[in-house]
């Protein structure tokens, strides 16, 4: 009884140590400020290469992230009858003195990305040029043909984690990325 | 001696009336007799009285503790023993030929109001509605989640983030309006969320208390929904080891648990006791009748220890508890916007149908919970008892989104997008003094330091609470009068000072501080019917994510805002409950309530959506209106024939938002339980004899709805069936429990109201849950 009692004592004792280390250092400073939330993107560009060469881009931007100002988008300015190489960044641009660019990101996962577009008015969607790996469309190069003149608008919206397997792939996986430019074709 | 006379010309009245009376019965000549001792020093208990209850019959012990009650006809009788210095305690007795029983009665209850009677102990009632679980009732739904086993309690319904995640719902009120004590202490996490479950082990619940409406003055002023106890098995009061032991299965999600728990006292010399606790749990994705829900594993690991020392008159106690969960948000719950929200409602069927898989991928939670206590009570000198608590708590809350975070190359899976830490420090001093002629009553003080530090995101902000209270708490009753009466006061004061949230600095400090009060009644009549009725006023001061909520809510795909110039809440409830108990075949309770709360808070939907870069989302904005919640619960059970026991419940809400003139969203709908339990063979009146208990649950469809606020209209009604039963039995010598339980039967496909993920996926399927428990130690163990 003696013996069962010490060795009872014992382990509440073990066990009151390990308790105490597991509790200690759990108070935090409180003054760190935190870090904002970090999927991030805040800036879609979109550049138009003419067939003589010369590169036009336009800006979709909101750089204080989700709430307080709403998104910013420049008029898009094409040529009509004309074949354009669309290439299109996505950057992170929440800190100024440290912007990055998520491109290269999207491209490594290029798997579980996939750009859709939609347009409307005179604009024609773009035609994706680029694959993933499994030789599946991804959209961060493609070719946009235009027609007459007259208004539109082109909306890019970058899914993550998409089933491109999918009768419409575009209409699974999670949005990113949702950017309607306006877009005149003179 | 005028007790002695007193009693005398009761002795008359009874031998007359019990001539009448049971005249029926064959025998009337038994004769009852025992002793009543002091549950600590073991010395006899003078002059305390002895009766049976709902009649006059009965006697006073002696000098040396002694009674005898004689001519007594044959029956099922509760005996009721009582002495002015302690409270009265109450035993069943089956009396057929002459018998013994000893009463041991707690002096000056050093547990808070309660006192023990060989093997039974029993609470001061509630004026209120609620009701109490213990180990074997909270049954095998412990297996699933606190929330699932809480909610077999009439008014008690829960509140579902797909299926890894269940919060207590009680009369249409859940989050920051429920108050739960684990172990006697407010638990502080980030209870704001409707996606954040309480952090306690269900294994460490030895018995779950709830408290319906805003009639609990000790508890807190907030709780204006109700308050849940969960209270962990006491500590060994005989010298000694013992323990036990609990293996669970569960075929849904393939799910296998563990716990454990070991206790003893060193001896009667020296009366330490201790106890070690641990849980550990660990399932894959959950199946619907037709596909695997993806990504809806969890893993659960916790354990606690206690030590405590008693003596004549003190004791003190160490209580320290930690809870750490990793658990899978089903994937095909995560969207990007209100498109994606629209597509998936759209979809009959998730896209990722998953495969069984116990790997836990994104999204997911990471939980850990921390519990330190001392608790220590005195008994200051003849007048009452004085206790002091003192508590810290640590939790740190973290959820990974489906994505990982972009720009953090290469691979860092490990990095969540919204982590949250908070630390609380309480305090909380209380006298219960001894009955001062009829009156009995609890006097105290509460205070509270409160940090929150948002280490990822920016949905709430830094900030510091403080709060301190007082409460006073008297009940007048004169055990035998059918009345019993409770009023209460209490007092809170809160300032908060609110930092930094995410890049912005707020440094806002607000203070909020109000009165609570309760008034409540119970009224026993001599047979069948008690009356208990309630009136009781809190408030509640907006919670900082009502204040300062500012972004998207994931998975809702909603952008919440909030309102830094939010007033308090203020409830007043009434609640009138009926119980019928003819302690033989008959057990039931009615429980009416009418809450009116002023400044309800809600979120209220906004006419225009928020542009992003990631698309539109529907705004949200934290508003207050003056609402109404009436209703109804009902719990009963029916003995049609000895074995067989019919039994219902019901939870029926009406919720009305009075200054919009339209119904409150988001309330649980009706629901209705009915069941047939059979028990084989005898057992104290068929408690520990194997059973078989088969339950039919009702959900009817919500249709007391808003207009236009949702995305998807309510699910229909459904009917699902549970199947139970369990045997206890010796193999060699060893005792073992076995329960079994079929939740979903019949494997029914239905969507609940009230889980935020109905627009995505079902609900579970059939589940069967094998739990055997092994009690172990030196004398039988479980009383």
């Amino acid at each position: 009884m003696v013996l069962m009692n010490a060795k009872f004592m014992r382990s509440v004792f073990a066990l009151l140590a390990v308790s105490a280390l597991s509790w200690a250092g759990c108070q935090k400073d409180d003054d760190t400020p935190p870090t904002n939330e970090t999927e991030l993107i805040t800036t879609v560009i979109l550049n138009f290469t003419a067939p003589g060469g010369s590169v036009s881009s336009f800006k979709f931007s909101d750089t204080d992230g989700i709430g307080g100002n709403p998104p910013v988008a420049e008029d898009i300015t094409l040529a009509a009858n004309t074949t354009y190489q669309l290439d299109i960044e996505f950057k992170d641009e929440s800190n100024a003195s440290d912007v990055k660019d998520i491109t290269k990101e999207v491209r490594e996962e290029a798997e579980k990305h996939l750009i859709c577009f939609a347009a409307s008015g005179v604009l024609d969607i773009p035609v994706t040029l680029d694959t993933d790996a499994d030789g599946a469309p991804l959209g961060l190069e493609t070719e946009l043909t235009t027609g007459q003149a007259g208004n539109g608008t082109l909306t890019i919206v970058l899914k993550h984690e998409p089933d491109k397997g999918a009768a419409n792939p575009c209409n699974t996986g999670e949005t990113d990325v949702q950017a309607e430019f306006d877009v005149v074709v003179q | 001696m005028k007790k002695g006379l007193l009693l005398k010309w009761q002795w008359f009245l009874v031998l007359a009336l019990s001539g009448q009376v049971l005249q029926a019965q064959s025998r009337c000549d038994i004769t009852l007799k025992g002793k009543v001792v002091d549950a600590h020093t073991q010395e006899p208990v003078a002059f305390a009285n002895v009766a049976i209850q709902g009649s006059n019959i009965g006697a006073m012990a002696d000098e040396n503790g002694v009674y005898a009650i004689d001519s007594i006809c044959e029956g099922v009788y509760i005996i009721v023993c009582s002495h002015v210095n302690c409270d009265h305690a109450e035993h069943q007795v089956v009396l057929t030929e002459d018998t013994q029983k000893d009463f041991v009665l707690e002096q000056h209850g050093i547990f808070i109001e309660e006192v023990v009677v060989k093997g039974k102990a029993e609470l001061l009632k509630a004026t209120g509605a609620g009701g109490t679980l213990d180990a074997s009732r909270l049954g095998s739904e412990r297996g699933l989640s606190l929330g699932d086993a809480i909610e077999k309690l009439p008014g008690v319904t829960v509140l579902n983030t797909g299926s890894t995640i269940a919060k207590p719902v009680i009369q249409g009120l859940h989050s920051n309006r429920v108050l739960l004590l684990n172990n006697g202490v407010r638990q502080e996490g980030q209870q704001w969320g409707n996606e954040h479950a309480p952090e306690i082990d269900p294994f460490l619940a030895d018995k779950a208390t709830v408290i319906k409406g805003a009639g609990s003055v000790r508890y807190g002023a907030d709780a204006i929904g109700g308050v849940i106890l969960v209270e962990p098995r006491p500590l060994r009061e005989k010298q000694g080891i013992g323990g036990e032991l609990n293996l669970q299965g569960l075929s849904n999600g393939r799910t296998g648990l563990v716990s454990g728990m070991l206790e003893g006292r060193l001896s009667d010399k020296i009366p330490v006791s201790g106890r070690i606790q641990g849980t550990a749990k660990r399932g894959g994705n959950l199946q619907t009748p037709n596909y695997y829900l993806d990504n809806t594993g969890v893993e659960e690991l916790n354990f606690s220890w206690a030590l405590g020392m008693k003596k004549e008159n003190w004791n003190t106690e160490l209580f320290f508890s930690r809870f750490y969960t990793r658990l899978g948000i089903f994937s095909g719950a995560h969207i990007g916007n209100l498109t994606d929200l629209m597509n998936a409602i759209g979809r009959e069927r998730p896209l990722q149908d998953g495969a069984f898989s116990y790997e836990l991928g994104r999204p997911q939670q990471r939980i850990y919970h921390e519990l330190f206590k001392w608790k220590g009570a005195l008994e200051t000198g003849e007048k009452g008892t004085l206790q002091l608590q003192l508590a810290r708590q640590f939790n740190r809350r973290q959820e990974y989104d489906a994505h990982r975070p972009y720009g953090n190359l290469p691979d860092n899976f490990d990095e969540p997008q919204i982590e949250f830490e908070i630390t609380t420090h309480t305090a909380e001093l209380s006298w219960e003094h001894n009955p001062i002629r009829r009156l009995r009553g609890t006097i105290g003080a509460h205070f509270m330091q409160q940090a929150n530090t948002t280490d990822r995101g920016a949905l709430i902000p830094n900030y510091e609470n403080y709060t301190a209270g007082a409460f006073w708490i008297e009940r007048w009753k004169n055990y035998p009068s059918p009345l019993e009466v409770e009023a209460g006061l209490r007092y809170d004061y809160q300032w908060m000072d609110v930092g930094i949230q995410g890049q912005d600095t707020i440094n806002r400090q607000l203070d909020f501080s109000n009165l609570s009060g309760t008034v409540g009644a119970i009224y026993r009549f001599p047979k069948l019917v008690e009356l208990r009725f309630n009136i009781g006023t809190a408030w509640r001061a907006p919670n900082v994510n009502e204040l300062f909520s500012d972004g998207v809510h994931h998975g809702a795909a909603s952008f919440e805002t909030g309102d830094p110039n939010m007033r308090p809440e203020r409830a007043y409830n009434n609640s009138l409950t009926i119980e019928l108990d003819d302690k033989d075949k008959l057990n039931a309770t009615l429980n009416f309530f009418y809450n009116v709360i002023d400044d309800f808070i809600f979120l209220e939907p906004q006419p225009q959506p928020v542009l992003t870069i990631r698309g539109a989302f529907p705004a949200f904005r934290y508003a207050q209106s003056d609402a109404r919640l009436m209703g109804l619960d009902w719990q009963l059970a029916y003995e049609l024939m000895p074995a067989l026991q019919v039994e219902s419940q019901a939870s029926l809400l009406n919720a009305w938002n009075r200054s919009r003139k339209e119904y409150l969203s988001l309330m649980p709908p009706a629901q209705f339980e009915h069941a047939l339990r059979y028990s084989f063979g005898e057992g104290e009146k068929g408690k520990n004899a194997p059973y078989l208990r088969l339950a039919m649950i009702n959900v009817l469809e919500q249709t007391r709805v808003p207009e236009g606020t949702d995305y998807a209209p309510p699910p229909p009604g459904h009917t699902r069936f549970k199947l139970e039963g369990g045997a206890q039995f010796r193999l060699s010598g060893q005792p073992l429990e076995v329960s079994l339980a079929v939740f979903n039967l019949f494997n029914t496909s239905y969507r609940q109201y009230l889980n935020r993920f109905r627009y995505f996926a079902d609900e579970t399927g059939r589940n069967v849950s094998v739990h055997l428990r092994v009690p172990f130690g030196k004398e039988g163990v479980k009383k």
